[in-house]
């Protein structure tokens, strides 16, 4: 059964479509990948999916269950957790802060309890803490957890985010161009991880992705989009070598 | 430098760091605990109304330092608090009970405020806080029958359980247990889930929103939080002035109250603090100023609200973490002393951030 599946979904800003009936499932444990040129439609695709727009038309399903109405804050509850293209930390806080918050949805203090300061508040804490070591230790992050965002380096707010993201413990990631602005070493590592985040951790991801170097290494399967339409869905050396494809990135 | 050993999360829990921040406080508590027996009342009231203003602005701070929501109408929660307050002891409810249901009465106010303010953020939300408070102000004047309107009401003597509270040193003692109690509930409300909530939404609402943090419930209840921490204030304040009129909870006071925690140090209790001490002395040194100055500069009217203002303008150009960024960077010359590095605390162009949304 597939984990992710959006139905002739479509989406348009005043006269532009950007999405045009999109279709596509994506499979319980398998690494999907969204190409295409600029401006194809890719992260309006991811804002669809984690609910930050509502959609003209279409459906999408999580687990056989219909997410197209839910609203966005439900979605890192349900397990979809994603990051941004640019990164949208919480950047005058820790990386250790950054990753906390990426446990809110597990919270199970009441007001007063935290007003307080109860002991339950703080075994929540420190449960807290302790899962959020589990994924630091991951993703390496150890030297950075108690650095501001504000003063890291831009590669390792690309993967505090990815940490953070990790935090929600989600069958379903949605990474939005994870190797923009890393450099060759960063984008190696990057691999391995999602790799590891997908085969040790058991979670399914989406990316979208311009690096097809990347792409080629960790994902099992491709969607093409350009202009706001699905062009074709293979595996990636098929991807490369479909027409439509080529004639979407290089013109006719 | 001091560097901490840590051999368990708790201590990053802790309220306090290491011994000799425990040992600093301590020595601080002692030495307000034991002020009153050095200096007289008239600068005791003075303190008091520093403590009051602290209080108040632990409200102010988390909606605006910690939340990141703006608001130009918080005298009116001061109002509710204090006309509340008095309203219920001259109806012979206790001194506690009352002063409890003047805070959850501005609490649920501030909550309800909250809820249109949602769909604002930055300057419209400020405008809006702005015309709310103007509301209160005109309800105060018009609803006769309980605020007594431009003649305004007197506000019965504090008492708990038959011991008086009039003189200046008991109060002194009621408004500093106060405010402690409440700098420790925002601190702790600071360390849990929910006060991380509110600092995730000031730094970036949208990612906020995709880690599960119900935004509008959140927004609305950081509004509550801090109207039933100012209305807290309010009651406290009422038995400081003794006699509530409209004009003592007006624009000019909001702006005080904004004017606090922006020079105290945005995002920091400790700049609450700072703040607190800033506006509660500056009118008193304006004051003193006044007797050495030329009287042609002196007597101008509005000298008060326009070195507020100045005041204002020079933080936000030179300083815009407050004191209490100043405090952090002398401390941390002395703490590295021959290393320190002036760019340290240079503010930092952050990169590019998503701006596709919304």
């Amino acid at each position: 059964m597939s984990l992710l599946a959006m139905d002739q979904m479509s989406l348009s800003f005043g006269g532009v479509m950007a999405v045009r009936q999109v279709s596509f499932e994506v499979r319980a444990g398998e690494v999907f990948a969204i190409i295409g040129p600029n401006g194809a439609g890719k992260t309006t695709l991811f804002n669809l999916v984690s609910r930050l727009y509502d959609a003209d038309s279409g459906s999408l399903h999580f687990e056989g269950e219909e997410i197209t109405r839910t609203p966005a804050h439900r979605i890192a509850e349900i397990g979809i957790a994603r990051t941004f293209q640019n990164t949208e930390l919480f950047e005058h806080e820790t990386v250790l802060h950054n990753l906390l918050i990426g446990k809110h949805v597990y919270r199970r203090t009441n007001l007063v309890a935290e007003f307080l300061f109860l002991p339950s508040v703080r075994r929540q804490e420190i449960r807290f803490r302790r899962e959020v070591e589990d994924i630091i230790d991951l993703l390496n992050l150890q030297h950075y957890r108690h650095q501001v965002i504000g003063n890291l380096p831009y590669g390792v707010r690309k993967m505090v985010e990815v940490a953070r993201a990790l935090c929600i413990k989600p069958k379903l990631l949605l990474l939005d161009e994870p190797s923009s602005g890393l450099n060759p070493e960063e984008t190696e590592d990057l691999s391995f991880w999602i790799e590891d985040i997908n085969e040790a951790l058991g979670v399914t991801v989406i990316m979208v992705e311009h690096d097809m170097n990347l792409v080629q290494r960790t994902a099992g399967r491709v969607m093409a989009l350009a202009d706001g339409a699905c062009l074709a869905i293979g595996s990636p050396g098929e991807i490369q070598s479909h027409p439509e494809v080529l004639r979407a990135y290089l013109g006719d | 430098m001091r560097f901490v050993r840590k051999t368990s999360y708790d201590h990053d829990i802790r309220l306090f760091r290491h011994q000799g921040q425990m040992f600093w406080f301590g020595l601080l508590l002692a030495a307000v605990l034991a002020l009153p027996l050095a200096i007289d009342g008239f600068y005791l009231g003075e303190l008091s109304l520093v403590f009051i203003y602290g209080i108040a602005g632990i409200g102010l701070m988390l909606l605006v330092g910690y939340t990141g929501l703006v608001s130009l109408g918080h005298a009116a929660f001061l109002a509710i608090g204090a006309y509340t307050h008095a309203w219920l002891l001259g109806q012979g409810v206790p001194f506690l009970p009352s002063m409890l249901a003047a805070t959850v009465l501005s609490a649920l106010i501030g909550g309800l405020v909250g809820i249109p303010a949602l769909r604002m953020t930055g300057i419209y939300l400020a405008v809006a806080t702005l015309a709310f408070a103007i509301i209160v102000e005109q309800i105060l004047v018009h609803w006769v029958s309980v605020t007594g309107g431009f003649r305004g009401m007197a506000v019965e003597l504090p008492s708990i359980a038959g011991y008086d509270l009039v003189n200046a040193v008991p109060f002194y003692y009621l408004c500093l247990a106060i405010l402690v109690i409440c700098l420790l509930l925002a601190l702790n409300l600071l360390r849990s889930p929910t006060g991380r909530a509110m600092r995730a939404i000031r730094d970036s609402e949208i990612s906020a929103e995709s880690v599960g943090i119900h935004l509008a419930y959140t927004k609305t209840l950081a509004f509550a939080i801090s109207a039933g921490f100012t209305g807290l204030a309010g009651s406290l304040l009422a038995h400081r002035i003794g006699y509530l009129a409209p004009d003592s909870f007006t624009l000019i006071t909001s702006i005080q109250l904004l004017i606090m925690v922006v020079v105290g140090g945005l995002g920091s209790l400790h700049g609450v603090i700072f703040g607190a001490i800033f506006i509660g002395f500056l009118p008193q040194a304006i004051a003193l100023g006044r007797d050495t100055l030329p009287a042609s500069i002196a007597q101008i009217p509005g000298l008060e609200p326009g070195i507020f203002g100045l005041i204002l303008v020079l933080f936000l150009i030179y300083e815009p973490l407050g004191i209490y960024g100043r405090w952090v960077k002398v401390r941390s010359y002395f703490e590295q002393f021959p290393l320190y590095r002036k760019a340290t605390h240079r503010r930092q162009k952050s990169y590019l951030r998503t701006e596709r949304m919304r």
